[in-house]
């Protein structure tokens, strides 16, 4: 019955995550932070992409968030590009550096793909870091400001809490969509092939290399998107978008949600934003609670909450 | 049978009395009734660093601020209605920072958000809260929050600015040690950003620079450094560095030797940072501070704002960070007093222009950039004294005057 129930939770995994976006902000206490489950949501089931379906852990997907977050706010603060074309640019960015770090990166494996990914990455953050004429440098993007969104002859209001969300749950929802239909294509068949047996992949005839750098620019471009998103949102791109506490950060959520799950790394996003927030109200050592917690799960739910709900068989 | 009788007079008695008192409850409740339910409290959001490196300034400036809260509620309010003060973590984050701003604003409805204990962090919560158009008062330091393009009609900043504490420091050592000057600094925006004040006063004077040595932040040993810095023989070597990096030099420039041919003067030193690094590290480093508790036997209201201060916390003494946050909030709810209302606008016109001594001395925010003009003490390390806290001499107190500030066109803000 409940397996039953999941499989078809599964067939209608775009829809039900839309669903569950449009009551997102009403179940929680913040609307700022409900924005931000969307956008770390989106962020992590990017990375889940690479590490849940390739089997690949990349230690350096702060670098495609932060870029695409940069070339958004540049776009829009410097060219004067509206915020629909912003985003776009910021989508591609992701794409083009997820380019560059995959062709290097998929040439090692295992710890190492780890460490090359953390390497380039840090390149990317004392680049911008350095070019504090363009980006800013230490203090950071600021002064994104879009009031006002024109959408087909509507002008809506940006600022306004509920209508921001909504706007970027739009553009969520249609990028799980887009997920979706890629795991469901032959690529994402083969995806999962090239993690569970890169050798019988390989004689079967894929590509395997090709496969993976595919997967990383696909990544790449749905962390650009989320990164171009939280640039919007906040009006701010602050350095530690690039930080490696950021690549740490979506690695946590992912395991939290549960990796090579299509919810999971949603779930994980709000878990972990909501937990944090929720303890840091209460008490200045939110650490120690939201740490035990962490540790609960690491313990009990070893495929993460929403995997080990998904795999869960009355006896 | 008198039992009952008893009782029913008993009951009798009480629906009386409660009859009676329902009756005067209007009367008498009536003015705090209406105060409670037609006026909700001013509230000010105050986003600060409570977990992270900084979370010992955060710890007091929060007090501070509590201190700022209660002093007002105390004093009436305004015209009764009463402040109160929402602390938020914002984990030395500028993302962090911009969405508990977000927070504050769309879903506790603050009046005004004063904190941020950062450059990056403040100019986030500042990008908030110029969107939304409220107002936010900054007490920490920053050049860009008082330049264009940051600044904003509802931007105000209690803290110093790092040209004007290069400035008053820069005049104080250049006056007293020489003109042949090096400098060792940090990698990073705070490093060059005090670095450049100290040029601009030693340009007007006709310094001559032996060196600028940059090091990357987290540097364990500047000894490859020394024997340069020797040769050099600088009459000031300027130290614009921070935290660990700074005690860590200071310590190897003792055993070098290099303490004893040059004065090493700091743009600015924490109090909290002097007493965990401890007297030896430190001793006989100068360096700027926006406020030293020893200031109280000449400064009347630091006398009265130390002893609520040692009052209220055990015999604590404020840091200069945290009397920042003091002040921070004060002026805004004396604004907001003098306005007579919570609206953005009035009370940052209130504000601008407005003249007070809190806590260090005469004060005043300048009109056009709302920079708060204000004395820099020149400090010296020293041996610890009787209390904890009793760490340094004042030097000189240079006055606040708007030389010591970049001018508004310098800004962008002519």
């Amino acid at each position: 019955m409940i397996a039953a129930l999941f499989r078809r939770a599964e067939r209608d995994r775009a829809l039900l995550a839309a669903l569950f976006l449009l009551v997102l902000p009403f179940a929680l206490p913040f609307r700022a932070t409900a924005v931000n489950v969307l956008i770390d949501g989106l962020f992590a089931v990017g990375f889940n992409l690479v590490y849940g379906y390739l089997g690949l852990l990349s230690f350096g997907h702060a670098a495609l968030f932060g870029v695409g977050a940069y070339a958004t706010g540049l776009a829009l603060l410097r060219a004067g590009i509206p915020w629909y074309g912003g985003l776009l640019l910021g989508l591609l960015a992701g794409a083009v550096i997820a380019a560059i770090i995959g062709l290097l990166a998929t040439r090692t494996r295992g710890i190492y793909f780890a460490m090359v990914t953390l390497a380039l990455a840090e390149c990317v953050y004392y680049v911008a870091y350095q070019a504090s004429g363009i980006t800013g440098g230490e203090n950071g993007l600021r002064g994104i400001v879009v009031a006002k969104i024109d959408l087909f002859g509507i002008t809506l209001d940006f600022v306004d809490p509920l209508t921001r969300y909504f706007l970027i749950a739009a553009i969520v929802a249609l990028a799980l969509a887009a997920l979706s239909r890629i795991l469901a294509s032959p690529f994402g068949a083969v995806m999962e092939m090239v993690r569970e047996n890169e050798a019988r992949a390989r004689a079967a005839g894929v590509d395997v290399r090709a496969v993976r750098v595919l997967a990383f620019v696909l990544s790449g471009a749905f962390s650009g998107l989320a990164g171009g998103l939280q640039a919007l949102h906040l009006a701010i791109v602050p350095i530690e978008t690039l930080d490696y506490g950021t690549s740490g950060m979506v690695v946590m959520m992912c395991l939290l949600g549960g990796a090579g799950t299509f919810f999971g790394p949603f779930v994980g996003a709000l878990v972990y934003l909501v937990l944090q927030n929720l303890v840091a109200l209460i008490s200045s050592h939110w650490q120690l609670p939201v740490g035990v917690v962490f540790m609960a799960c690491v313990l009990f739910f070893p495929r993460g909450l929403w995997g080990q709900i998904a795999r869960w068989r009355p006896a | 049978m008198p039992d009952r009788t008893d009782r029913r007079i008993g009951r009798r008695g009480w629906l009386r009395g409660a009859a009676a008192l329902a009756a005067g409850a209007p009367f008498a409740s009536a003015p705090f009734a209406t105060l409670r339910a037609e006026e909700p409290p001013i509230r000010v959001g105050f986003p600060v660093p409570v977990t992270g490196p900084y979370a010992t300034e955060a710890a007091d400036q929060v007090r501070a601020a509590q201190l700022a809260i209660a002093e007002f509620n105390e004093s009436g309010g305004m015209g009764g209605r009463r402040a109160e003060l929402l602390v938020r973590d914002d984990k030395l984050d500028p993302g962090e920072a911009a969405t508990r701003a977000i927070e504050l604003i769309e879903k506790d409805r603050v009046d005004f958000i004063v904190g941020s204990l950062s450059a990056s962090v403040q100019l986030a919560v500042n990008t908030v809260t110029k969107q939304r158009g409220i107002l936010y008062n900054s007490i920490s330091q920053s050049d860009q929050i008082v330049s264009s393009p940051d600044w904003g009609p509802t931007s105000f900043h209690e803290a110093m600015t790092p040209h004007m504490t290069a400035t008053a420091v820069g005049r104080y050592a250049f006056g007293k040690f020489g003109k042949r000057i090096a400098y060792v600094a940090a990698d990073y925006a705070y490093g060059h950003e005090m670095v450049a004040g100290f040029r601009a006063v030693g340009a007007g004077i006709g310094a001559e620079e032996l060196a600028e040595i940059k090091m990357p932040i987290g540097t364990r040993d500047f000894s490859p450094l020394m024997p340069r810095l020797e040769a050099l023989r600088p009459d000031i070597l300027f130290l614009c560095n921070f935290g660990r990096d700074q005690q860590v030099f200071v310590k190897q420039a003792q055993e070098s030797g290099l303490k004893r041919m040059t004065h090493i003067v700091a743009p600015i030193l924490l109090q909290t940072a002097r007493i965990a690094g401890g007297a030896q590290a430190f001793e006989g480093v100068l360096g700027g501070t926006s406020y030293y508790w020893g200031i109280e036997r000449d400064v009347a209201s630091a006398k009265a704002f130390n002893d609520r201060f040692r009052k209220a916390y055990d015999g604590r003494l404020p840091s200069d960070y945290g009397a920042l946050g003091y002040s921070g909030v004060r002026s805004v709810l004396s604004a907001a007093v003098k306005a007579g209302s919570t609206a953005t606008e009035k009370v940052a016109s209130a504000l601008a222009g407005m003249k007070y001594d809190f806590y260090k001395g005469p004060q005043y925010y300048r009109a056009c950039d709302h920079q708060s003009v204000q004395s820099v003490f020149i400090i010296e390390s020293k041996a610890n004294g009787r209390v904890p806290e009793d760490v340094f001499n004042v030097l000189e107190t240079v006055p606040g005057q708007e030389d010591l500030l970049k001018t508004c066109a310098q800004e962008g803000l002519g």
